[in-house]
């Protein structure tokens, strides 16, 4: 017993050390396997796929009844994988231990450089050699390519930005409410008045009177999570790198400028909380009333949805432009799957909007089919009469989405996890306050510019 | 998470020439953080364990289960009311300050106040060491206590003189097991700060993390890991080189 | 003297409860969100008592997930880790405390050395080793580890052992006795609080164990209370008063088994007085 938990203790450590010391030895510039090469299915095997996913209970009841119904129809069998929590860790475990799942959810960062790595199927093939799919029946923001002419696919939904804001609070301080049309969009000084009479102290002064004290703020006019700063950015007519893709966007005048006022929203105009006070904001400050408007992606409709309020929902107000950030993470179908047909097969029924219908009318997801955009008949199935979509929704977030959504930078831009680690706390010095957009930005930028490899897919 | 390709040392020069932004500073966080919490926890959890050995206090089962608490309830639980207690606008702790007109700190959320208040959290969480000094008191042989009070020693001479030899041991152990883990600290910083503000809870084990898992470099990451176990073995082995002048086995090991 | 030792145990007293109140504070807190609606939990200032309680959380809770099976495969693998645990560390703390035997040192340096490797970097590499021999998806990657001793439990025993006198070892030897009787006769009667805790230890590490199920298991069917309790968060947004209620559910048997097991520390100070 003794010896044998010896040789076992010296074993494993032998083994582990190897294993660790090759690892640390090895590099990432490795050439791309290319295992494109699609293999029918032998006649009569029995088909199964492995679908991974994350998500809380009610995308997972979502999803996994769709997989039910993709059986029954198709008779290949589908063993759901529902990830928890800590996603990436799990799949970046399965791929380098080779048991990758079929297809599945994936975070556009890792999605494109896996592709990169000839660990994700190409899909232009079998997209070309369908008669069934046409591309362009699909909005068009939607794709991630990770070279010209070579797609990792789609988004699993579309999440459009906007406006949204408890309707009451706005009546109640006799303040005109957000247009929902892009042509109307309010542009910055009305959208930082209305945000001053919306925002009062503990005696019930608004921002706007004089004697108003912004030390003791118990209402906020208007609240944003840094993360959705790229909304004012793309507003501004900037982005997170310059157009070329050589050069780093947030140093560009434009880009300096959103941020800046984005900033000056909590520290010169005092109407939004900071980030330290946002810590001690619960998740539901506008149905609480310590805020009145904020901006988020169309997923917390579904929050909102559940909560007692009055929901409102408009356009962002506008900086140079009336726009919006379309976001997304793609669904990816993994190139160790030993059934590429089947699984694209399952790929289009998952993308069908029809199949996850109860996720789209609930709030969480936009579909990403444009019939569902224009066909008033597919409209009424999620985006009115119901209440994660409040009056306006089609005006404010889907038509605004369809037609002046700018993509995040996480559909395109190399390299964006490691340009973020040096961006994030940089930026951290202007949502605290302690340094300009300018002097913060621009301090980081030497690090940041090696780091630039430019866009995916161009 | 690429191809593997053998590249040498490459990995490692990456580090010390500076071109990883973050080695330096990721270590002097951790550091900060090992100086801080192993002494403190070990002295903390110590005192606790002791008080709660006196032959006087009843309900001892009670108190020692409602010590190991916060080590029990999940994390999703307790982070919730560390950031709650930590808030700097309407937490516990500034609402103290507050009351005993000091002035009030951002703890969390300051690059001066992050890794004191980590220490401050993890402290509350040293139910297991508590449990391993209790269960290390209650090994101490009576009868070495009844002979000196027959020699007519006081509480301070019976504790410096038995308690604390005795203990040396067990001493040693959490000290070891506390640095190690002190070394690798992560999830407070993965749940609570990711790193921040402004990478001043970095903490070497997150930045590892970080570096395999988030940006897919495992290699890089492999050897930022090797150099971590240096230190903690470097460290562990002067512990035990020290530890044959105050470590006091009943027995050779 | 009485009057002064009277001060002294009301303060002693007083700085425990104090401490008391705080370590209680994690339980009160889970216990009233669990009885709260999700937007009652972040009202700020906290609100400390529900108002109306709600009960039907728990229900809602128990029924979300597939609760009970996650509660029996989760003691599947404590019991099995708790075994293991329990077995192999007293057995090898045995042999470095006790036993001399060539390279002794060494041994007890590698083993001290597989703790120092950050748990980011070996998760892989054993991850492939398990895939190796096909137990993916199965309880052994996170059984199999504990029968093979953790390095912790053996250290931990290895100081315990060694405060134990060597005398009583070597009268033992003249009477005749061998090493394991030793070790069944002596060592362990007298380490009783030691492996109590070692047991608790493992029952707690493997009760709240997340990443090692998450990554091994791929069938919800196996999945542990941990990996159930997750499924209440997800990017966007978390369902807290039934994560909250979950949770309740999930801490009381390591609580009751904590508050049993801690019991038997009296015992073992008769035994260590007694023989001392």
């Amino acid at each position: 017993m003794k010896k044998a938990k010896r040789l076992n203790a010296l074993a494993l450590s032998a083994v582990f050390t190897m294993t660790v010391i090759l690892t640390a030895c090895s590099s990432n510039e490795g050439s791309p396997e290319n295992q494109n090469g699609i293999k029918p299915p032998k006649e009569g095997e029995q088909v199964t796929l492995k679908f991974s996913f994350w998500g809380d209970t009610i995308e997972k009841k979502t999803v996994t009844e769709a997989l039910k119904r993709f059986e029954q129809e198709t008779g290949i069998i589908v063993e759901p994988m529902h990830v928890p929590s800590d996603y990436l860790t799990k799949l970046t475990t399965m791929v380098a231990g080779n048991v990758a799942p079929d297809l599945g959810y994936l975070s556009s960062g890792a999605a494109l450089s896996w592709a990169e790595d000839g660990k994700l199927l190409n899909l232009t093939p079998l997209i070309e050699s369908d008669p069934d799919f046409k591309k362009e029946d699909y909005l068009d923001q939607i794709w991630y390519d990770y070279a010209p002419g070579k797609t990792i696919g789609m988004s699993t939904a579309v999440e459009g930005y906007g406006l949204m804001y408890n309707k009451d609070m706005l009546l109640d301080a006799g303040v005109e409410l957000p247009p929902t049309e892009a042509g109307k969009a309010w542009d910055w000084d009305t959208f930082i008045e209305y945000s001053k009479k919306l925002t009062l102290d503990d005696t019930g002064k608004n921002a706007l009177d004089p004697a108003f004290n912004p030390d003791k703020i118990k209402q906020y006019g208007f609240q944003y999570d840094p993360y959705n700063m790229m909304a004012a950015v793309v507003s501004n007519g900037g982005n997170f790198l310059t157009e070329d893709g050589t050069g780093f966007g947030l140093t560009e005048p434009e880009a300096i400028e959103a941020i800046q006022k984005l900033a000056d929203l909590m520290y010169v105009h005092h109407v939004s909380p900071t980030p330290l006070q946002t810590k001690s904001l619960p998740d539901m400050a506008l149905q609480t009333k310590k805020v009145a408007m904020t901006v988020s992606g169309n997923w917390a409709l579904q929050a909102f949805a559940e909560q007692d309020f009055n929901l409102g929902v408009g356009v962002l107000p506008k900086l140079k432009e009336s726009n919006t950030l379309l976001d997304g993470a793609p669904t990816v179908i993994f190139s160790s799957t030993k059934h590429p047909e089947e699984a694209w097969l399952l790929y289009k029924y998952m993308a069908d909007p029809e199949s996850v219908l109860p996720l789209i009318a609930g709030g969480l997801w936009m579909p990403l089919k444009k019939s569902w955009y224009t066909d008033p008949e597919l409209i009424s199935k999620w985006a009115s009469g119901n209440k994660a979509h409040p009056e306006g929704y089609t005006e404010s977030f889907m038509k605004q989405t369809l037609e002046n959504g700018i993509r995040t930078p996480g559909f395109e831009v190399k390299n964006l996890t490691k340009i973020n680690a040096l961006v994030t706390p940089a930026l951290d010095l202007v949502w605290t306050g302690k340094e300009t957009a300018e002097q913060a930005l621009k301090g980081v930028e030497p690090k940041v510019e090696p780091l630039i490899q430019g866009y995916y897919g161009r | 998470m690429n191809t593997p390709k053998f590249i040498g040392l490459d990995n490692y020069t990456r580090l010390f020439d500076g071109t990883d932004q973050y080695f330096y500073n990721s270590l002097a966080v951790t550091f900060k953080y090992v100086i801080l919490r192993v002494p403190l926890g070990l002295i903390f959890s110590f005192i606790v364990a002791f008080l709660l050995n006196m032959e006087f206090i009843r309900g001892k089962s009670i108190f020692r289960t409602i010590f190991y608490l916060p080590v029990i309830v999940p994390a999703v639980a307790s982070s919730m009311i560390w950031i709650w207690l930590f808030s700097p606008d309407l937490g516990l702790f500034n609402s103290f300050l507050e009351a005993l007109n000091l002035p009030t700190l951002n703890w969390l959320y300051s690059e001066e106040t992050v890794v004191p208040s980590i220490v401050l959290m993890s402290l509350w969480g040293m139910g297991s060491t508590i449990i391993i000094f209790l269960a290390g008191l209650q090994g101490v042989p009576r009868s070495l206590y009844e002979a000196a009070i027959v020699d007519g020693a006081g509480a301070m001479r019976k504790f410096l003189h038995i308690t604390i030899p005795m203990m040396t041991p067990i001493i040693f152990f959490n000290l070891i097991m506390g640095s190690i883990g002190a070394f690798q600290v992560f999830t407070e910083a993965l749940i609570m700060t990711q790193g921040g503000p402004n990478n001043a809870s970095l903490f070497y084990n997150y930045y590892i993390y970080r570096e395999a898992f988030l940006f897919g470099e495992m290699g890089h990451a492999s050897a930022i890991a090797w150099i971590l176990f240096m230190i903690i073995l470097i460290v562990t082995a002067i512990f035990f080189r020290t530890s044959k002048s105050w470590v006091f086995y009943e027995s050779e090991v | 003297m009485l009057r002064s030792r009277r001060i002294s145990q009301i303060t002693v007293y007083f700085f425990l409860l104090i401490g008391a109140a705080f370590c209680l504070l994690p339980l009160f807190w889970l216990i009233r969100s669990s009885l709260m609606t999700s937007i009652q939990i972040f009202e700020m200032p906290p609100k400390w008592i529900p108002a109306p309680f709600q009960f039907q959380n728990y229900v809602e809770a128990l029924t979300s997930i597939d609760f009970f099976r996650f509660f029996r495969n989760t003691l599947t693998i404590t019991i099995s880790c708790l075994a293991g645990a329990l077995i192999s560390s007293s057995l090898g703390a045995y042999s470095y405390a006790r036993l001399s035997w060539p390279g002794r040192n060494i041994f007890f340096s590698l083993l001290l050395a597989s703790m120092m490797l950050p748990s980011a970097v070996t998760l892989i590499p054993t991850f492939i080793g398990w895939r190796l021999v096909d137990l993916i998806n199965t309880y052994f990657p996170l059984i199999m580890p504990v029968w093979f001793g953790s390095a912790f439990d053996i250290f931990l025993l290895r100081q315990f052992y060694s405060s134990i006198p060597k005398d009583l070892d070597e009268a033992a030897y003249v009477d005749g006795a061998g090493p394991w009787t030793i070790f069944y006769r002596i060592i362990i009667p007298l380490s009783k609080p030691a492996l109590i805790v070692i047991g608790l230890f493992s029952f707690m590490n493997s009760w709240n164990d997340f990443m090692g199920p998450l990554v091994y298991l791929n069938e919800e069917s196996k999945f542990t209370m941990a990996l159930g309790l997750q499924m209440f968060q997800s990017l966007h947004s978390a369902q807290w008063h039934l994560l909250m209620a979950a949770s309740t559910f999930v801490i009381m048997p390591v609580i009751i088994v904590f508050f049993i097991g801690q019991r038997y520390f009296i015992e073992g100070i008769t035994l260590t007085g007694m023989k001392g």
